[in-house]
């Protein structure tokens, strides 16, 4: 089945990353700001502000070669809640003008402007309009819209837009034609394309169709039709069952994003379950909410690849209806604070685009497949084997979460610092195991002076436990600025060690660590020793003991 | 005419009858195998599957070391095993050193000691081999009740701290002296652990750290 190519706005904020991190801190204003994201071992520039743009940092660049161009640049870790959670407002505006809108990704989404492109007089009428409901929302940054024959050429037209441009219908082939083939997201493909010596979209549109499928099959075919300029959708549509509509009632209502998102995780799994067990996938999802007000809020999620056959996986999905409740919940904090709800009501009928309409908890959530295609995803084992364990420890895991709240159940994640609670970041099961510091950057290990060295205690106290290092002659082991040990630590009494303490028998170190020096307010210094107590009924037990501003702790205990 | 049975005994029965007939998997195969001399040291070689394992002893001397070698061999074997750590003060480098895959370990934190019991039998459902620190003052019923969902999930408990039911198997670990490297440092220590189980008595000094 396939379906014929409609005419599609898109509305594009370049640098949407950096537009939300400014909404949120004011001072970041005229001042060049990246946003940061970390890829495999490398930490990479995903957005940068036309400031830092001007210095000549580019998306794509490494961190330090960024800070190396612009000294004065000032880095900010991705946060794609807090990104989705600004463009909602974006959203809104759009959806006062068609219901219609697909967010696909914070910062991009696009609608089908058929009937509202007549009501407005012409697509170039309704692009204008369009962007001057986004700025009237206040949300800063740029807005560029494109319109075009498909969405595929509505992105690339939002790209080159200026800030609005009107591909007239019929011509999107000629429009594309000088593209490169690294726009189709699909960098395998395009360098396959490369190589063979087709270079832009229009010589891959002037090779013959039969050709193209006979040497690439269906996925060629896709990337064929795009290049010409007939955007057919999804590859395979299905009309999606009604019976698969996943519905879940809140009770409390939420109005905390974790308990909202919580559910929702087990709603996303459970969709996809049963679209697999109909051997299906889902590529665009409608997220509806009602809210205990009796509000109704829907919005549509497409997959960032649709066009190639792209498929939501659980995680992915769970992710976008965070997202999306946080952007809802967000709204509603504002209204609360301001307490009558019938004079924001009043706002919102007078029009003022950014006013929210969430007024209360949410009671339901549900999820519509909105786009269904057959799944051709992995096989799975002959016996099932690993992904039946996995299942089955995730469903426990989850059960767990649910009776002790999401981060009581963690996995660890080693990383680089100098103390053993520093080393392991505690990460919820379920999110991505990625370490703040990461032990290898590009290759090499950084150096964290002052680390212990193996054996590692099996037991690290998290705030450090209270203790007593006295030496001889029974006053407090004490560190000079220099790092100096006048006395040797003789005695350690604390709660940790059994039977409250002892004589030290061994002790090695002091190592001393000078913490964030650079750093006044943050500065601290702080000296380890690895110890070994005489205890009267446990034998020799070994700890670690740190001494900081005259007061000593236990961090760790070797059992 | 009537043929004289004559009586066969076991050792004359072929080899390939006997692999024929034997039950599809024996319990000493349902193990997960545990590394180095600790395991070398347990029936079969490891731990059983369904079976419940208690460690004990004093802080200090390896209690920990000797719960998270057990726990390893459930990631080592492609499995996934659960810490319940209610204090919360697990050292995950450790846990790494002597073999545990972390990606598959899930520690739970921050449980109360009335929830414990629900908490560990939710875990034992699904994961392969549960760890837990016992609570003070855990009532006989639920410990049963833990061993029976064991055994009906073939999950492993390791229960860490005493604990007031029978046990399949029960490691003392043993308080020991640590060796010192000439310059202070502390050095890997031979844990001193003695096994008592069905069929099993004996004491092994296992270098636990450097199995991993």
């Amino acid at each position: 089945m396939r379906v014929a190519t409609t005419r599609t706005a898109c509305v594009w904020c370049p640098d949407w990353p950096v537009t939300a991190a400014r909404g949120r801190d004011p001072s970041l204003h005229d001042r060049p700001v990246v946003v940061c994201e970390r890829s495999g071992s490398r930490v990479l520039v995903r957005a940068a502000s036309p400031e830092a743009r001007a210095s000549g940092v580019t998306r794509g660049m490494r961190r330090r070669e960024a800070e190396a161009r612009c000294p004065e640049l000032v880095c900010i870790d991705a946060d794609l809640a807090l990104e989705a959670r600004a463009f909602e407002v974006v959203a809104r505006a759009v959806e006062s003008v068609t219901p219609r809108v697909v967010l696909d990704r914070p910062g991009r989404c696009d609608f089908p402007t058929r009937g509202p492109s007549r009501y407005f007089g012409g697509d170039d009428a309704l692009a204008a309009h369009v962007r001057e409901l986004v700025l009237a929302t206040g949300v800063g940054g740029e807005v560029r819209i494109g319109v075009a024959d498909g969405m595929f050429a509505a992105r690339l037209a939002a790209r080159r837009a200026d800030p609005v441009l009107v591909v007239e219908p019929g011509t999107s082939a000629a429009f594309l034609a000088p593209w490169p083939v690294s726009v189709l997201d699909d960098d395998d493909f395009a360098s396959l394309l490369v190589r063979l010596g087709l270079r832009s979209l229009g010589s891959v549109a002037a090779l013959p169709p039969d050709a193209v499928l006979a040497r690439f099959g269906v996925a060629g075919r896709r990337v064929h039709d795009l290049a010409r300029g007939s955007d057919p959708g999804p590859p395979v549509l299905v009309p999606p069952p009604p019976d698969l509509v996943e519905t879940c009632e809140l009770d409390p209502p939420a109005t905390r994003v974790d308990a909202a998102a919580f559910a929702a995780k087990g709603l996303a799994d459970r969709l996809v379950e049963r679209l697999a067990a109909r051997g299906l996938a889902c590529t665009r999802v409608v997220v509806e909410a009602e809210t205990e007000h009796g509000e109704r809020l829907a919005r549509c999620w497409r997959h960032a690849q649709a066009e190639h056959g792209g498929a939501m996986t659980p995680g992915a999905l769970a992710e976008r209806v965070r997202w999306q409740l946080d952007g809802w919940l967000a709204a509603h904090v504002p209204r609360a604070e301001a307490g009558d709800a019938r004079a924001q009501q009043d706002l919102d009928v007078f029009g003022d685009a950014h006013v929210e309409v969430t007024t209360g908890a949410l009671t339901l959530v549900r999820l519509v497949p909105d786009e269904v295609v057959p799944a051709d995803g992995r096989q799975l084992g002959f016996w099932g084997g690993d992904q039946a364990a996995r299942d089955r420890a995730d469903r426990a895991l989850a059960r767990v979460q649910g009776m002790l709240g999401y981060d009581a159940v963690a996995t660890a994640v080693v990383q680089g610092g100098r103390t053993p609670a520093e080393q392991v970041q505690w990460v919820p099961w379920g999110e991505p195991r990625e370490p703040a510091r990461p032990l290898v950057v590009d290759g090499e290990v950084p150096a964290w002076p002052g680390a212990l060295p193996p054996p590692y205690p099996a037991r690290v106290f998290d705030p450090p436990l209270p203790a007593e290092l006295l030496d001889h002659a029974g006053r407090p082991v004490v560190v000079s600025g220099r790092g100096d040990v006048p006395a040797c630590p003789a005695v350690l009494r604390c709660r940790a060690i059994p039977g409250g303490g002892g004589a030290v028998r061994s002790a090695a170190g002091p190592w001393p660590h000078d913490v964030r020096w650079w750093d006044a307010s943050a500065h601290r210094r702080r000296a380890l020793w690895q110890l070994v107590v005489e205890t009267a009924d446990a034998g020799d037990v070994a700890c670690i003991a740190a001494v900081e501003s005259g007061r000593a702790t236990v961090e760790a205990l070797y059992d | 005419m009537f043929a004289t049975v004559r009586h066969v005994t076991r050792a004359e029965v072929p080899h390939e009858l006997l692999a024929r007939v034997r039950p599809l998997v024996q319990a000493g195969e349902r193990v997960l195998p545990v590394a180095g001399a600790l395991g070398r040291a347990l029936p079969h070689g490891g731990v059983q599957r369904g079976a419940t394992v208690v460690v004990g002893g004093r802080r200090g001397a390896g209690l920990t070391t000797t719960a998270l070698a057990l726990a390893a061999a459930a990631t080592a074997a492609g499995e996934w095993a659960a810490v319940v750590d209610p204090d919360g003060t697990l050292g995950a480098r450790a846990a790494a050193e002597v073999g545990i895959d972390l990606d598959r370990c899930a520690v739970v934190r921050r449980v109360a000691p009335e929830r414990w019991a629900t908490v560990v039998g939710a875990l034992l459902d699904g994961v392969a081999l549960v760890a837990a620190t016992v609570p003070a003052r855990l009532r006989t019923g639920d410990a049963r009740r833990l061993i029976a969902k064991a055994r009906e999930r073939a999950s492993v408990l390791v229960a860490v701290g005493s604990w007031p039911a029978e046990a399949a198997l029960r490691l003392h670990v043993e308080p020991g002296a640590w060796p010192c490297t000439s310059s202070g440092l502390l050095g890997h220590r031979d844990i001193a652990v003695h096994v008592d189980g069905r069929g099993v008595r004996r004491s092994v000094l296992t270098g636990l750290a450097r199995t991993g």
